[in-house]
């Protein structure tokens, strides 16, 4: 059996085991809570399961601890774990794993959100036990939403766990990124726990209020599913464009796509991650979106350019960049791509928001070396490809001066770590690959 | 957008209304028990609730006074009846206090007084529904005892109700001002439902936590209010920059010196108007704007010299740019209607083609024009004029007659 596919198999049978164990103590020690009341909360809880919100790259989002712990505390104690338990049993199914035949997710997810669910509402109940009556006023009220902030934070560790010994186990290590800021996420647990608990507590004492809570959790969340939304249309317009403009330009088709998948390895490797990974990615994907308005026959131009057409080619980009700079998201990533040009050193061309003679950011010097890279290893109008070695032999002679060293590293550790290779295998020299783009079979319109 | 702005020919307009809520004002304090403090207390809080303001799509500026206003009845009440002596009494001075305050912020005044119109209509309407089904739930047995259910119930009416008062009156203020298909506007208005039902929720949420919970109905209602307002402003932010991008893509041809300069700018801002004139939805003219950002992206493919010794047609122009727009899947459908630009409205001997969309159309014309008037060097008649005798076969005449009203609107041609 295929190693992968045995690990699911492992992960999902022990996870569910587990699960079930769960599950199986609660229902011989509690009892199940009203049964309307379940399942209100049921509803609302899978309504924000299987709708997460992509916030961040690959992060995501929803409200669902808030929900489990507001029906922790509405449930009270003896049967808050038990109701809790089993809405996270039934959230772990969505429509969407069946609708794409996914057996592992939904199966791994029930068996940690049961745990998960099971054990911080338990920790939720010590607290209910001990909290002093509703007449003791701020007393009560900090009693319970601190407990349930307390049990929302425990909630967050273990599924962070779960989750983790999961993603490590089944998939690359690096799809371990989004999830590698549990820092960011702790506090955003805590406070959904403080809420959660509060509107819980407010249950208790007027339950009438209960569908008003559901009202603005609903409301709330489809704004920010708009968001959402949006934010992916937006990446998804943007990244069709580029591809789209660029693929009149069979030379370069495909270019951005390698670019952006160096920058990102490299990104990486020195530690990105969220944000700042996110607007690597973007800068590559837009990085030559300048090309698009510079004459045809400037950039099939066989061999060097001279000084005057560098410089033309230069002004052309630019005016692009300074359009897309007009868009203020986009301002910090054109920043990054326009400066890619730049010399470690300071010489070389500046762009937008970088002056001649400064040192450009250490994303602008990642770009540069994606872009040379791809450059060298992939063939151009006017020579074939060039050997992977040869390509950084030349990025180590110029590195100090026209790359950051320190990037160069890095990419060669990355591409070494998978394993992969660009490039012609066996080409070393710039003057023999352009001899044989010169041979009598290739002949260009340019 | 923008707010509705009543004229507001005299300065002597403020002063009577201020003194006439001023007057409301001290006739409903003879209807309640409650201290002027304690009536006051709230027309403040409601006043200022007026400078926090929320994002709506359609430019109706909704702000947290919703919220307040939508709390009176719960917060003045005794033994469950509303004491609408005091809770008109205190919408009365708190709007007298909103419009102080926004004045003094200065906000345009037609805009702050069409806001406390609205406002003033909608509470008070709101107030009186919600205290009838209140004194009227006595009557039902069923309903006997349970006053947080009727609360509930009455709040669920009463604050529908208020829903489309404020948003038929703002749609019938904005039509007032310049004549955009009523359609159109209470669609647009329509669209702003979560940005309200929050507003309110929020507000009853408070009212009934205030009685049982003293403060912590602030922290109560304050948080889950605070994460909508969160979220609407980022939506807002995003659909904002979603239509920048657009446009900055759009403007790559025309930096490449491939199509004229401001040509699809242009064009959408008259499309647009022509689409609202004509009653689109706003998701229809929406996608009318971003169509004819687009329709002339295919000209980047000129920048080929082969193509250029070829020549190429309309059509070309129209499927290359559809290919691109293409590309991107949550534009599929400008795609199609980039795809269908050029296509003429019937053909001879031919009946009208039913299913050429609209948007096409206008993109059509509207491009026609703006190429007519910017580069052949027209006057607006004589643009107009090139539509009209267009219209056996290019142009759709119902366009065009809407291109007029546009024109004649903006001023460039006389009405």
């Amino acid at each position: 059996m295929h190693g992968a596919k045995r690990r699911k198999i492992q992960i999902a049978a022990s996870y569910a085991v587990l699960g079930l164990v769960v599950l199986g103590v609660l229902i011989w020690q509690q009892k199940f809570p009203p049964l309307a009341l379940w399942l209100a909360f049921a509803f609302a809880f899978a309504f924000f399961d299987w709708r997460s919100v992509e916030v961040n790259d690959r992060m995501l989002m929803s409200p669902t601890v808030m929900v489990a712990l507001t029906a922790a505390v509405a449930f009270g104690p003896g049967t808050a774990a038990l109701g809790v338990a089993a809405m996270a049993a039934l959230g772990a199914f969505s429509a969407d794993d069946f609708r794409q035949r996914r057996w592992f997710q939904p199966i791994a997810n029930f068996g940690q959100l049961v745990v998960t669910a099971g054990v911080s509402v338990f920790v939720l109940e010590w607290f209910l036990q001990q909290a002093p009556l509703p007449s003791t006023g701020n007393t009560f009220w900090l009693w319970i939403a601190g407990g349930s902030a307390v049990a929302a934070t425990v909630y967050g560790l273990i599924n962070y766990t779960f989750v983790t010994v999961a993603v490590r186990a089944v998939f690359e290590k690096r799809d371990l990124r989004p999830w590698s800021n549990l820092g960011q996420l702790l506090p955003s647990y805590l406070l959904m726990g403080f809420v959660g608990g509060l509107l819980g507590a407010t249950y208790t004492i007027l339950p009438v209020v209960l569908p008003l809570v559901f009202v603005m959790f609903i409301v709330g969340y489809l704004s920010f599913a708009s968001y959402g939304q949006l934010r992916e249309a937006h990446e998804a317009t943007l990244r069709g464009f580029i591809k789209a403009l660029e693929a009149k330009d069979l030379y370069t088709r495909g270019h951005t796509e390698r670019v952006a998948y160096f920058a990102q390895l490299v990104g990486e490797e020195m530690g990105f991650n969220g944000t700042r990974l996110e607007r690597l990615r973007w800068a590559a994907l837009i990085h030559d979106v300048g090309k698009l308005a510079v004459p045809r026959d400037l950039i099939r131009k066989k061999g060097k350019l001279t000084e005057d057409e560098y410089e033309e080619l230069q002004v052309h980009a630019h005016v692009v960049e300074e359009i897309l700079a007009e868009v203020e998201f986009l301002r910090p990533m054109v920043e990054i791509a326009s400066s890619h040009h730049s010399h470690y050193d300071g010489g070389g061309y500046g762009g937008v928001g970088h002056t001649h003679g400064e040192q450009p950011s250490s994303e602008a010097c990642i770009l540069a070396v994606a872009d040379a890279f791809d450059a060298m290893t992939s063939t151009r109008s006017y020579r074939m490809a060039l050997s992977q070695d040869y390509a950084f032999s030349e990025l180590r002679r110029n590195a100090g001066s026209q790359f950051d060293p320190e990037v160069v590293e890095a990419l060669s550790r990355a591409l070494g770590r998978t394993s992969e290779r660009y490039g012609s295998p066996h080409l070393a020299s710039e003057e023999e690959a352009r001899r044989l783009a010169e041979g009598p079979q290739v002949t260009s319109h340019g | 957008m923008g707010d509705p702005r009543v004229p507001v020919r005299s300065p002597l307009v403020p002063v009577v209304w201020a003194l006439g809520s001023a007057a409301l004002a001290y006739l409903l304090m003879g209807y309640t028990e409650r201290s002027l403090l304690e009536v006051g207390v709230w027309a403040i809080l409601l006043a200022e609730a007026s400078l926090v303001s929320l994002p709506a799509s359609s430019g109706n500026r909704l702000s947290l006074a919703l919220a307040v206003s939508a709390a009176l009845p719960f917060v003045l009440s005794s033994a469950g009846a509303v004491d609408l002596g005091a809770a008109g009494a205190a919408s009365a001075m708190g709007l007298l206090g909103t419009w102080m305050f926004r004045t003094l912020r200065s906000d345009p005044a037609e805009e702050v007084m069409a806001a406390v119109l609205r406002h003033g209509f909608g509470v008070a309407s709101y107030l009186v529904v919600f205290a009838g089904i209140v004194s009227m739930a006595g009557a039902f047995p069923a309903a006997a005892g349970n006053v947080d259910g009727v609360r509930l119930v009455a709040f669920a009416v009463a604050g529908s109700l208020w829903f489309l008062i404020e948003t038929s009156l703002w749609a019938f203020m904005v039509f007032g001002r310049n004549r955009l298909s009523r359609r159109y506007l209470w669609l647009l208005a329509v669209k702003d439902w979560t940005v309200v039902l929050s507003l309110l929720t929020t507000g009853a949420l408070f009212g009934f936590a205030w009685g049982e919970l003293g403060f912590w109905a602030v922290v109560i209602a304050g948080i889950p209010y605070g994460f909508a307002h969160l979220a609407f402003y980022r939506s807002q932010e995003s659909r904002r920059t979603y239509g920048q991008t657009i446009r900055a893509l759009s403007r790559i041809p025309e930096v490449a010196g491939l199509s004229p300069k401001g040509h699809s700018d242009r064009t959408a801002s008259i499309a647009i108007e022509v689409g609202q004139d004509l009653g689109m939805t706003p998701d229809e003219v929406t996608d009318l704007q971003y169509t004819a950002l687009m329709h002339d992206i295919g000209r980047i493919t000129l920048n080929e010299p082969s193509i250029l010794k070829m020549g190429f047609t309309d059509e070309d122009i129209a499927r290359w740019g559809a290919e691109i727009v293409a590309e991107a899947p949550y534009l599929s459908h400008v795609a199609a209607l980039v795809r269908q630009q050029h296509q003429p409205y019937r053909r001879p001997g031919e009946e009208r083609d039913v299913d050429l969309p609209m948007s096409s159309k206008i993109i059509k014309a509207t491009s026609a024009y703006d190429h007519a008037t910017m580069e052949l060097g027209f006057s607006p008649l004589e643009g107009l004029e090139v539509l009209h005798r267009g219209a056996a076969y290019d142009f759709d005449p119902d366009v065009v007659q809407a291109v007029r009203r546009v024109l004649e609107r903006r001023g460039v041609v006389p009405a």
